[in-house]
C-alpha cells in the first residue's frame, strides 16, 4: 500500500483519531444529557429554596402583625428591608379599605397566593431594567393583604453559568480528545509506517530485514515478533528451496555435460563411430537424468504430506522378507551377506509401496556403500511396545558429524562420490519415514552403520 | 491388431503411432475424450491406450464410460502423474496396466503385446511347458529334459512370469512390477542377480538357452534364439 506523502495527515487517517472522534461525540452527547439533568435538579432546588424563603417571611410578618399590630408590622418590614440590603424581599401591604400602605412593586398586579411580578430594578432611575419576581400573597387577620416577593435572578444566573460551564467544558474536552487522538494516531502511524517500510524492504528483496518492535503496548510487540518468526520460517524455507535448486542444477550438470560431450564426440568422428552404441548410451544417460527428476518430484510430494489419506494396514514382516529375499543375491554377487531376523506377523499402518521403497533404498545403500565381506542384517522387533526396524552393517560406517547430512538430498560422502547413484535414496527414505511418522535414526553400529526406524505407537485396537 | 490411442500431445502421438505401426498394429488415434468414447464404443479394438490427462473428458472418464458400456477391451493408461495413488486409481477405474511418462516406445509395445496375449479363458493352467522345460504350478516342481531342478521361491516366481510371456519381450519394469511388486525403479541389480541364478539352474549345462537378454530392453524366454 502506498504511503501518502502529506505526512501531517497521518494523525487524521489513523484509527486512533477516528476512535478519539467517536469518543468526543459520545462525550458531547453524555455531557448534554448530564447538563439537562443537573439543570433540572438545580432549578428545582432553587425554586424550593425561594418558595421556602417567601413562605417563612410571610409567616414571620403575619405573626408580627398579630402580636404587635399594624405598626409592629410596618416596623418589621422596614427592619427586614434594611437588614436584607440588596437581596431584601419586596413588600406590598394593602389594608382592608384597598389603600396601599407599602408598595415595592409599582403598578404590577399582585394577588393572593403564588404569583410572579415584573418590577423595575431601580424604581427612580431612568432606563430601569425589569426583573422577574416570585411573589406570595397572604391575608392578614384584619383583612388586609400582604405580598412578599423576591427576585429569581440568582436561579437564572446559576442556570446560565451552568450552561456556559458545560458548553465550555464540552468544547475543551472534545478539543482535548481530538488533539490526543491526532497525536496518538500520529504516533501509531509513525510506528506502523516504520514497520510497513520494513515490510516493503523485505518485499523488495532484502530478506534479512526484520520488523522493528511497534512499542506502545505488549500486544503490538507480540505482533512484531510473530511476524518476524514468520519471516524467519519463510527465510528457512527459501534457503531450503534455494539449496535444492542449486543441488539440482549442480548434480544434473554432471550427467548433462557427459551427455553433451558424448553427442559432440559422435558428431566429430562422423559415421565411422558406432552410432548405435553412442545413441544407446545417450538414451541411458537421459533416462538417468529423468530418473533424478522423478525421484525429486516424488520426494517433494512426500514431504508435502500427500498420501497419508490412503494408509492401510501393511504386513511389514512379509514386505521386509520380500525385499531382503530380492536383494540377497545382489549382496552375494558383491561378496557381502544379507540376512534377516524379522519378528513374525508385524503389521504397521502405512503405504505398502512406499514402505517397500524405503526398505529397498536402505538395503541398497548398505550394499552399495560397504566393502566386500560386510555383513548386513535387517531386523524387525518390538522394543518397549514400539515396532522397530533396523538395517545394520559392519562396514566403515559414517563419521558422527556427517550422519545427519546423509538424509539430505544429493548428499554423498566423499568416498562415495565415484559410485553411481544420485544421492537421493536416503533422502527418499527419510521423506517416506517422515510421511509415516516413523523416526529414522542414523546410528553407530560399532563398527558400521545402523539405520533405525521406530514406528509410531499403534492404537491398542489395531493390535 | 487394432489399437485405440488417445493422446493430445502431437509429438508423443506421432512417436507412439509410428512405434505401434512398426510393431504391426493398426492405430486409430484421437486427441480428446469425446472422440475416444465415440471410437471406443465401436468395440472393435484389441487394446485401448489412453493418456490420463487430456482436455475435456480425461482418460479416466473415458475408461469409466467405456467399461460402463460393457467394453471389456484391455486398457493401458499413459500418464505424467507419478503419484503412488494415481496408479491405484487408474487400475481401480478398470485399467489393466499403467505406464508413467517418459517411457521408451519398446516398453509400450512390450506391455501392449502382454495385454493382447492375455488369455481371456477361464481354464486354470496348472502346468507350463516351453520346449523341454516343464513347471508344475501346483507341486512347484521344475524339470528340464527330465532332470529335476531346485528353485528358490523368487526364482520360481521369475521363471513363471517369463514362461507365461514366452516369446515376448518382458521389460525390466514389467519384471519389477510383477515378480517383486516394485512399482518404482529400485536402482539395484535385483533382476540381474536373480536372473543369473535362474540361468545357471535352467540353462547351464543344457543344449540351448531359454532365457535371452534383449539388449537395452529386457528379456525374452524362448526356445529359439
Amino acid at each position: 500500500m502506498p504511503i501518502p506523502d502529506r505526512y501531517w495527515l497521518n494523525g487524521f487517517r489513523s484509527g486512533a483519531f477516528r476512535f478519539a472522534l467517536l469518543l468526543a461525540m459520545a462525550f458531547a452527547a453524555s455531557a448534554t444529557l448530564l447538563l439537562l439533568v443537573v439543570e433540572r435538579s438545580v432549578s428545582h432546588y432553587a425554586e424550593e429554596a425561594t418558595e421556602g424563603g417567601l413562605t417563612s417571611e410571610a409567616a414571620i410578618l403575619q405573626a408580627e402583625d398579630r402580636e404587635h399590630g399594624r405598626n409592629g408590622l410596618l416596623r418589621a418590614i422596614d427592619l427586614h428591608r434594611r437588614a436584607g440590603g440588596d437581596d431584601a424581599f419586596q413588600y406590598r401591604l394593602i389594608d382592608h379599605a384597598g389603600q396601599m400602605l407599602v408598595n415595592d412593586f409599582g403598578s404590577s398586579p399582585v394577588r393572593l397566593g403564588w404569583g410572579s411580578a415584573v418590577v423595575p430594578e431601580d424604581r427612580t432611575g431612568p432606563g430601569a431594567r425589569s426583573e422577574m419576581f416570585k411573589s406570595l400573597g397572604v391575608r392578614l387577620a384584619d383583612g388586609s393583604v400582604l405580598v412578599v416577593a423576591t427576585d429569581t435572578y440568582d436561579i437564572d444566573d446559576l442556570r446560565s453559568r451552568l450552561d456556559r460551564f458545560t458548553i465550555l467544558a464540552g468544547i475543551g474536552i472534545t478539543v482535548f480528545a481530538l488533539a490526543g487522538g491526532y497525536l496518538a494516531g500520529g504516533l501509531f502511524m509513525r510506528r506502523l509506517d516504520r514497520v510497513n517500510a520494513a515490510i516493503g524492504r523485505v518485499r523488495a528483496g532484502n530478506v534479512a530485514e526484520r520488523l522493528p518492535m511497534i512499542g506502545i503496548s505488549p500486544e503490538f510487540n507480540l505482533l512484531s515478533s510473530n511476524l518476524n518468526a514468520m519471516l524467519d520460517q519463510i527465510g528457512a524455507l527459501l534457503n531450503g528451496l534455494r539449496q535444492v535448486t542449486t543441488d539440482i542444477a549442480h548434480d544434473l550438470r554432471t550427467p548433462l555435460t557427459r551427455l553433451r560431450q558424448q553427442l559432440e564426440t559422435m558428431r566429430e568422428h562422423g559415421p565411422a563411430q558406432d552410432y548405435g552404441a553412442g545413441i544407446a548410451n545417450a538414451i541411458a544417460q537421459t533416462d538417468e537424468i529423468l530418473g533424478i527428476f522423478r525421484a525429486l518430484l516424488r520426494i517433494g510430494t512426500l514431504e508435502g504430506g500427500d498420501g497419508r489419506q490412503y494408509f492401510t494396514t501393511v504386513e511389514l514382516t512379509e514386505l521386509a522378507d520380500r525385499v531382503v529375499a530380492a536383494h540377497q543375491p545382489v549382496a552375494e554377487d558383491k561378496g557381502k551377506t544379507l540376512s534377516c531376523d524379522h519378528a513374525a506377523g508385524v503389521e504397521v499402518t502405512g503405504d505398502a509401496e512406499l514402505l517397500t521403497q524405503m526398505l529397498v533404498n536402505l538395503i541398497d545403500n548398505a550394499i552399495r556403500h560397504t566393502p566386500a565381506g560386510t555383513h548386513i542384517i535387517s531386523r524387525i522387533e518390538h522394543i518397549d511396545g514400539r515396532i522397530v526396524a533396523t538395517i545394520s552393517d559392519d562396514g566403515p560406517g559414517i563419521p558422527a558429524d556427517e550422519r545427519a547430512n546423509v538424509l539430505t538430498r544429493f548428499y554423498r560422502l566423499d568416498r562415495s562420490r565415484t559410485l553411481p547413484g544420485a544421492g537421493l535414496g536416503m533422502a527418499m527414505a527419510a521423506a517416506i519415514a517422515q510421511l509415516h511418522q516413523v523416526q529414522l535414526d542414523v546410528l553407530d553400529n560399532q563398527p558400521g552403520l545402523r539405520i533405525r526406524l521406530t514406528f509410531p505407537a499403534m492404537p491398542a485396537s489395531a493390535g | 491388431m487394432k489399437v485405440l490411442l488417445l493422446e493430445d500431445d502431437v509429438a508423443t502421438r506421432d512417436y507412439l503411432e509410428r512405434a505401434l505401426v512398426g510393431a504391426g498394429h493398426t492405430v486409430e488415434a484421437c486427441t480428446n475424450g469425446h472422440d475416444a468414447i465415440r471410437l471406443g464404443l465401436a468395440g472393435d479394438h484389441a487394446v485401448l491406450i489412453l493418456d490420463r490427462m487430456v482436455p475435456g473428458i480425461d482418460g479416466l472418464g473415458v475408461l469409466k464410460h467405456l467399461r460402463g458400456a460393457g467394453i471389456r477391451v484391455p486398457a493401458l493408461f499413459l500418464t505424467a502423474i507419478d503419484g503412488v495413488h494415481d496408479r491405484v486409481e487408474g487400475l481401480d477405474a478398470g485399467a489393466d496396466d499403467y505406464l508413467v511418462k517418459p517411457f521408451a516406445a519398446i516398453e509400450l509395445i512390450a506391455r501392449v503385446n502382454a495385454l493382447l496375449r492375455r488369455q481371456p479363458t477361464d481354464d486354470v493352467v496348472t502346468i507350463l511347458r516351453v520346449a523341454d522345460l516343464e513347471v508344475d504350478l501346483i507341486t512347484r516342481g521344475v524339470s528340464r529334459a527330465g532332470q529335476a531342478i531346485d528353485l528358490q521361491p523368487q526364482e520360481f516366481k521369475l521363471l513363471e512370469y517369463l514362461m507365461r510371456h514366452a516369446g515376448e519381450i518382458v521389460t525390466r519394469s514389467m519384471l519389477h512390477e510383477h515378480v517383486w511388486s516394485f512399482h518404482f525403479d529400485p536402482q539395484t541389480n535385483v533382476i540381474e542377480s536373480n536372473m543369473s541364478r535362474l540361468r545357471s539352474k535352467i540353462d547351464r549345462g543344457f543344449d540351448f538357452d531359454l532365457i535371452h537378454t534383449v539388449r537395452g530392453l529386457g528379456y525374452r524366454f524362448d526356445a529359439h534364439s
